[in-house]
């Protein structure tokens, strides 16, 4: 990363240029790249207006589509609606006193006009959330293994025992200490980190198809960052889960995403593939948060 | 935990232990009279002496400790059960609910709870037996003693109800009453089990309130509060010191649990 320039980014992800401002995912006639996972039906199409009853107006008819195994970096200032749409797909927003209107489809299936039982089961088995915090996202109270066991026995049934083995192969995936002296530590008793990433083992548990991770990586230092970053390529590549990347740092999601969908104000700016967005930002907001990237020295001269 | 703390719950513990084992410690049975020896002296045979009936003091002091000791955690169990189905349901389930309780918490706050409970218990038969007293009186104070550990209570739900983990929580599809059960209780026992505590002291001294009134346990069973209507007669004490020993031992008692609590608070 610290090689990357702001005018010649150097991506891993796609490589031809897609329409900016089209917020379709790219579809299979179109040429979106090897790694720009494209299919028939999209993972997650949005349609959708968000409000707080003090601050209307915080999402404003946004227009998004993911594909499966994609990753799409959602990059927005703080207060541009970036958790709420988080919140918004999974149809929490009500915990915060906001209220979402429009639509959701996981897959084809429509959400919001989902029973809340059904809601629920959908809630970690379809849809994984990382949120930002790792310190204060874990139960202060309860261990890590009871923690990874709640989260499982939300869809699966089993005992502790029998989905030990399973929650150890995902530790070690993560390349946390997979043994039971782990599980049985505290939140407390974990780096910020180590948190991070049992958060992530949570989240992937089930074998979600869409990860909402709501900015998850800005507490952490370069080096866990980069180790959380290559975790997630991981998971799309392995997995195929499809990942909404939100962050405000353009640079991490630079290094992550597929495509950056840029939103200001409740609202879509600009929509593309990463290295199309890094070069050729066509609106003013996104020309702003381009040239505000740190250059190296060197690169300068 | 310092030293001195230390001394105290072992202090606090002995006491519990006296009084809990004292059909074994106390020389006679409380309700027996020796009519000979009527308002005796201390004496080896007797050693706070007897009361007017011929009972022997000390050992109606340990019964009176047992049973102010035993129901006084009774009625604290109760009353932070009621504060914790109260105050933490309502702040759980939010919204109407939340604001409901808060209202109901807040109006017996609002209500003078020595008055509170003088009224009720005098609207309650006077004239039952001892036991039943017993019941009565306890029951009465976890009934009416709980509007302070429930504000607490939803206090601290509120904050976990809002909290980044069970967010987490819900995300991740737990179940409603399940995300309670095993993720907020947790958080929250700690707090009911310092609740619990506080109102143990509480108890022990408004049961000793009401005994003095003549609301408490009544006779012929001995309890901290009805042992302290002796001192009604003040002209007997200059003459008589023994006759202070149940509010000796009630002071002492009460300054253990103070001294123990209050060291925890400020450690916390």
């Amino acid at each position: 990363m610290s090689a990357m320039k702001t005018r010649d980014v150097e991506m891993e992800p796609e490589t031809e240029i897609h329409r900016k401002t089209d917020c379709r995912a790219p579809s299979p006639g179109e040429a979106a790249g090897p790694e720009s996972p494209t299919s028939a039906v999209p993972l997650l199409s949005l349609s959708l207006s968000a409000d707080y009853s003090n601050k209307p107006g915080v999402l404003r008819n946004l227009n998004l589509e993911m594909q499966p195994g994609e990753i799409l970096g959602l990059v927005g200032e703080s207060g541009s609606g970036k958790s709420t749409l988080a919140l918004s797909i999974l149809r929490l927003l009500d915990l915060k006193g906001g209220k979402m209107s429009g639509s959701i489809l996981l897959k084809g299936r429509e959400l919001t006009t989902l029973p809340e039982s059904e809601m629920r089961s959908i809630r970690g088995r379809d849809i994984g959330l990382i949120l930002q915090s790792p310190m204060s996202s874990l139960n202060p109270a309860l261990k890590i293994g009871t923690q990874m066991y709640e989260t499982w026995r939300a869809h699966q049934p089993g005992s502790r025992k029998q989905c030990t083995p399973r929650f150890l192969e995902i530790l070690h995936s993560l390349n946390l200490d997979a043994d039971e002296k782990f599980l049985n530590r505290k939140p407390a008793q974990l780096s910020v980190g180590q948190a991070q990433r049992v958060l992530i083992a949570m989240a992937v548990l089930h074998r979600p198809s869409l990860l909402l991770a709501d900015e998850c990586t800005s507490s952490l230092d370069l080096i866990t960052q980069k180790e959380v970053l290559n975790i997630f390529r991981q998971l799309s590549r392995d997995m195929g889960t499809g990942i909404l990347f939100i962050s405000h740092d353009l640079l991490a999601v630079s290094a992550l995403c597929h495509r950056i969908a840029i939103l200001r104000s409740g609202e879509l700016v600009e929509v593309g593939l990463t290295r199309e967005i890094l070069n050729r930002p066509s609106q003013p907001y996104t020309q702003q948060l381009v040239n505000a990237l740190p250059v190296p020295e060197s690169s300068q001269q | 935990m310092s030293a001195a703390r230390w001394a105290a719950v072992a202090l606090l513990a002995a006491v519990f232990l006296i009084a809990l084992a004292a059909n074994l410690f106390a020389p006679a049975p409380y309700a027996k009279q020796f009519r000979q020896d009527l308002n005796h002296p201390p004496t080896q045979q007797y050693p706070l002496g007897t009361d007017e009936l011929g009972r022997d003091r000390l050992s109606r002091l340990l019964y009176g400790m047992r049973i102010s000791l035993l129901l006084a955690p009774a009625a604290a169990l109760l009353s932070t059960l009621l504060a914790a189905i109260v105050g933490g349901a309502g702040a759980y389930i939010g919204g109407v609910w939340d604001r409901l309780t808060n209202v109901v918490i807040n109006l017996f706050l609002s209500l003078p709870w020595l008055f509170l409970l003088l009224t009720v218990r005098a609207l309650l038969p006077l004239d039952v037996p001892a036991l039943t007293s017993v019941v009565i009186t306890f029951a009465l104070l976890g009934t009416l003693g709980w509007a302070a550990s429930a504000r607490i209570v939803a206090a601290t739900v509120r904050d976990l109800r809002n909290s980044e983990f069970v967010l987490q929580a819900r995300a991740s599809g737990c179940p409603s009453l399940r995300l309670l059960l095993r993720h907020v209780l947790p958080n929250v026992k700690p707090i009911l089990i310092a609740q619990f505590w506080i109102s143990v002291p509480l108890f022990i001294l408004t049961e000793a309130n009401l005994g003095m009134l003549g609301l408490g346990v009544t006779e012929p069973l001995p309890s901290w509060g009805n042992l302290l209507r002796e001192l009604e007669n003040y002209g007997a004490l200059a003459h008589r010191p023994w006759l202070w020993a149940p509010l000796i031992s009630l002071v002492l008692v009460m300054s253990l649990f103070q001294f123990i609590l209050s060291g925890e608070e400020y450690a916390s």
